[in-house]
């Protein structure tokens, strides 16, 4: 029986077309077969117990491993303490996420969460939120903006604090000259990394644009070939997951013994952690930056409170290393990780 | 008709005997290969390469090697089976989705765990189940493309993001994670991971003889192309004289003994020396070899005119010995010892280099368009011209020659140069003494060919020969691991198998009949719409294998993999020469496209430049290879 389930399944993949009954009754049997009370990954959580508030979480996110932990950290905090929570990813494309904003104020929000990874194209949707009186807390991305437009307070991780605690980490391990490999070419939060990482870090820092993760093939061929150009490279450090995972192979590819750290948690890093061949990731415990604001938001509408007098919260940099990854592996199992 | 000429240019010379119409008139064997859709490329991947072998030592190594090569093949299996749907008039967007989505489907099928329970289905089910899949996917967006007669830019577009929200939908449902992973655990992964992810460490094939083998094997090959175009160019005599393989087998010692000399000495002095030695004797080789083998030219047209080009040619050679200098003078004022960063972009080196390829290549270019135009109104202009260009090629090869004591300005570029000055100048002598032919004739034109073709596979032996065995002095110095990929093979496969249904098949025909005009291919009794299904569905079948190939070899898929690659896919067969608007391209050349594609970005990182420069400069190169093709094709048909 399951295997027929399991076929229909496969269609439906390929044929989109004639998805939706078959999703609709495999989402049946997830939600009967759900044992850890997790709410699986529906997009609108709607547990109306409490009060009525209905808080919009608008971020420029993807659906990578990163965003959906962030998603269910919203979506658990919206459940916890029941309210309506709304959570919307723009895909890195700002146009969207200030018409995801326009849309909720319009729609009557009672809180707004955002990340602000362009400041300038998603600002002034920010400050028309603010200025309508809706309570506005950005997240993950805005550290020096959320002030100026008004933001109670900034729920992240400093770019830069969790760069420089890589670089001690390096120190510690005894490495000589480090690789920072960014996926992404024009992303101001990979280069902070990279640049924190210079700070504390006593060797030599290259830092390189390796490829997008789109493309994983190309991406490990890339970290080899700049390792055979500098026989000098003995760390690499990745800003994301699944770089720091590539430079392992790239690592094997020129002949090298090489220290790997990483940024944010995949399970797939998590078993590398496991195993000893990547030495540490940098935990932005990104489930925080949907949980607190939400939390945070509540807290303002029902007694006007306003945390963090000012100042952002900080949510990182935890560090995942050899010591602690058995637990951290059983939470990213359950998604909250 | 265009398509079938270039198609099938034995059955076209074969019917040449019918002299008079122009069409059918005979066209020399470089001529034929200038017209072929992937020339350009080709000439594009000899430059590229070259110069990054000039600029950086680890990309001509066989560890390099394995390395760009391993970025082609997934980007070149695809631009393959895309370059054939593009020749077919269609385009697909959900190409580079695809490959993802097969690689997550197959994983998804093999897994025990998950909110499902898990299909835990054996891997030799799930494959062909998958490709079934794939193959359906494929057939889907066909029959939508033919039965709507929507532009299939709209129709694959929407299967686009139907792949892509479907690959994270599934995912997030399945597994509840976007990283999908451990296809290890399906059973019968063991076999599967030799056919789609296994690698070939060549670390500890010693082979000391290795370069004597290389060098002999590949001048061997050259000799034998050579002998091959000669043969189909000129007009043979009736009988064999007998002086001539005298003069020609004297010259062969002679020009032996000098190459082994070469080999033997170091010192400028000794080059030149030896190298004139070889100069001569290669010379009157050929020149033996012609004069037992070929019509002698009639005295009349070989004494009208004078040896200098006139006019818009001399202009032309002018501008091409004008570029020639400029590149020897960037070679000498930019400082051959400095190793250091050039303003941001690049290091010296890397300037110099770009520099001297780009002006030298260019230059001769010139100077070797000018020689043909020359020879349409005199042969003694021709002569001149190429004897010019013989002299500007020896004169580079020295300033290199002088400047070898800079690592990476190499040595042996000498050698390469010196050679090609010498294939010029007795070019030069050939057409001068000996009469082109202009009627095809089916003995001299298999002999050719045969010769060409033995030539070729000659010189593919000695590359991989130089490719797959290791010197200890070699081993010693670098580090890295020479390790080919599988997936390297699949691409050799999948280019060889399309390139040969194309050109040789009668599907071939049809793709090119339905992409040239549909309507009128239909009338003549072409299954348009069969023709058109069947190309979608090979790229499905293309997309599937890489995603194979995808998922084996990282164990771990994201549900974005492939998103956005598509368009490298297209870009890689438009530089190999198809055409945006069907009916005309090569598969051969989406394979070439997507070789110059990952020699451009692997170059960077091994040269060590400045990665924020990366897409500025693989923009510019995509355009050069695009505009050297349109160029090199427009000049081909023009002097049909």
């Amino acid at each position: 029986m399951k295997i027929f389930r399991w076929l229909a399944v496969a269609l439906a993949f390929g044929l989109v077309a004639a998805a939706c009954g078959d999703s609709g009754s495999s989402s049946g049997d997830q939600a009967a077969s759900t044992t850890e009370g997790s709410s699986g990954t529906t997009e609108q959580v709607d547990v109306t117990q409490g009060s009525d508030f209905t808080f919009y979480v608008i971020t420029h996110g993807d659906a990578g491993v990163f965003w959906s932990v962030a998603q269910r950290g919203a979506e658990d905090a919206g459940r916890d303490l029941g309210v309506t929570v709304i959570y919307q990813g723009s895909n890195n494309d700002p146009e969207k996420q200030a018409q995801d904003i326009e849309a909720a104020i319009a729609a009557g929000a009672d809180g707004i969460a955002v990340s602000l990874a362009s400041p300038d194209a998603v600002g002034p949707a920010v400050k028309k939120a603010v200025d309508a009186g809706i309570p506005v807390i950005t997240l993950n991305s805005g550290v020096n903006q959320f002030k100026e437009l008004g933001a109670i307070t900034h729920v992240g991780q400093t770019e830069t604090v969790a760069g420089e605690g890589a670089g001690e980490r390096f120190n510690a391990l005894g490495a000589g000259t480090v690789l920072c490999a960014r996926q992404e070419q024009s992303n101001v939060g990979l280069e902070e990394r990279c640049e924190g990482l210079a700070n504390t870090f006593n060797g030599t820092v290259i830092s390189e644009f390796v490829g997008e993760d789109s493309d994983p093939t190309a991406q490990e061929a890339q970290i080899s070939a700049i390792l055979q150009e500098n026989p000098d490279i003995d760390a690499v450090l990745g800003t994301g997951p699944n770089v720091a995972v590539r430079a392992l192979g790239a690592g094997e590819a020129a002949g090298r013994d090489l220290i790997v750290g990483g940024f944010d948690i995949s399970t797939e890093i998590i078993d590398f952690i496991e195993s000893g061949d990547i030495a540490f990731t940098v935990d932005q415990q990104q489930y925080l930056q949907g949980y607190l604001p939400v939390v945070f938001l509540y807290l303002n509408k029902t007694n006007l409170n306003t945390v963090g007098g000012g100042k952002p919260v900080l949510t990182g940099p935890g560090f995942v290393t050899t010591e602690n990854v058995g637990e951290v592996k059983a939470l990213v199992e359950k998604g909250t990780r | 008709m265009a398509v079938t000429e270039t198609a099938q240019p034995g059955a076209e010379a074969a019917k040449g005997e019918a002299a008079g119409d122009e069409r059918l008139a005979y066209r020399g064997p470089i001529q034929r290969l200038l017209v072929r859709p992937e020339i350009g490329a080709l000439i594009g991947a000899a430059a590229v390469w070259a110069m990054f072998w000039a600029v950086t030592i680890p990309f001509g190594t066989a560890a390099g090697t394995a390395n760009y090569l391993d970025v082609s093949a997934t980007l070149g299996i695809m631009s393959v089976a895309v370059a054939l749907l593009m020749i077919g008039g269609e385009f697909d967007l959900s190409s580079g989705a695809m490959t993802g989505a097969t690689g997550i489907l197959v994983i998804l099928l093999v897994k025990h765990t998950g909110e499902l329970g898990g299909a835990g289905l054996s891997l030799w089910l799930a494959l062909p189940l998958s490709f079934l899949i794939a193959l359906g996917i494929g057939w889907f967006n066909g029959a939508l493309v033919e039965r709507t007669s929507l532009p299939s830019f709209i129709v694959t577009l929407g299967t686009f993001f139907m792949l892509k929200g479907g690959k994270l939908g599934f995912s997030k449902m399945i597994i509840d994670n976007v990283q999908v992973g451990r296809i290890d655990e399906g059973s019968g992964y063991t076999f599967w991971r030799k056919i789609f992810a296994s690698e070939w460490t060549r670390n500890n094939h010693l082979f000391e003889g290795r370069d004597v083998l290389f060098a002999a094997l590949f001048i061997g090959g050259a000799l034998a192309v050579l002998l091959g175009v000669v043969e189909m160019t000129y007009s043979r005599r009736a009988e064999a004289r007998s002086p001539g393989l005298a003069l020609c087998t004297g010259g062969g010692v002679l020009g032996l003994a000098g190459f082994v000399g070469l080999l033997a000495t170091d010192g400028v002095g000794s080059n030149v020396l030896f190298g004139a030695v070889t100069a001569v004797g290669f010379v009157l080789a050929a020149v033996g070899w012609g004069k037992w083998r070929y019509e002698d030219r009639d005295p009349e047209s070989r004494s009208s005119g004078g040896y200098l080009p006139t006019g818009p040619v001399l202009y032309r050679v002018l501008t091409g010995l004008a570029a020639v200098g400029l590149a020897t003078f960037f070679a000498f004022v930019l400082d051959s010892e400095s190793q250091s960063t050039f303003i941001i972009l690049i290091t010296v080196q890397g300037l110099r280099a770009i520099l001297f390829v780009s002006l030298a290549l260019g230059g001769l270019v010139l100077v070797m368009v000018a020689a043909q135009q020359a020879g349409q109104s005199s042969a003694r202009a021709e002569f001149g011209t190429k004897v010019i260009g013989a002299v500007a090629l020896t004169f580079l090869a020295f300033v290199i020659r002088a400047d070898s004591q800079s690592v990476k300005f190499r040595a042996e570029l000498f050698t390469v140069l010196l050679w090609l000055a010498l294939i010029m100048a007795t070019s030069a002598l050939l057409g001068l003494l000996y009469r082109r032919r202009t009627v095809a004739e089916r003995r001299a034109e298999a002999l050719g060919r045969s010769l060409a073709g033995a030539g070729i596979t000659l010189t593919a032996v000695a590359v991989a020969v130089r490719l797959l065995f290791s010197t200890a002095e070699e081993v010693a110095a670098t580090r890295a691991v020479i390790s080919f990929r599988i997936s390297i093979l699949w691409f050799f496969v999948v280019a060889a198998v399309s390139t040969w249904v194309l050109l040789r098949t009668r599907f071939g025909s049809w793709i090119f009949a339905v992409g040239g005009n549909k309507d009128a291919a239909r009338s003549v009794g072409v299954p348009a719409a069969r023709t058109k299904t069947t190309l979608f569905m090979i790229v499905a079948a293309a997309a599937w294998l890489v995603g194979m190939l995808l998922a084996f070899r990282l164990n771990t898929l994201q549900a974005g993999t492939g998103d956005g690659l598509e368009f490298q896919y297209i870009i890689a067969a438009v530089v190999g020469g198809s055409l945006l608007t069907g009916g005309y391209g090569s598969a051969a050349g989406g394979a070439i496209g997507a070789l110059i594609m990952a020699m451009s970005f692997q170059g960077i990182p091994f040269a060590g430049w400045n990665s924020n420069w990366k897409f500025l400069f693989l923009g510019v190169i995509l355009l050069l290879a695009v505009i050297v093709n349109n160029y090199v094709r427009t000049k081909a048909e023009q002097s049909r």
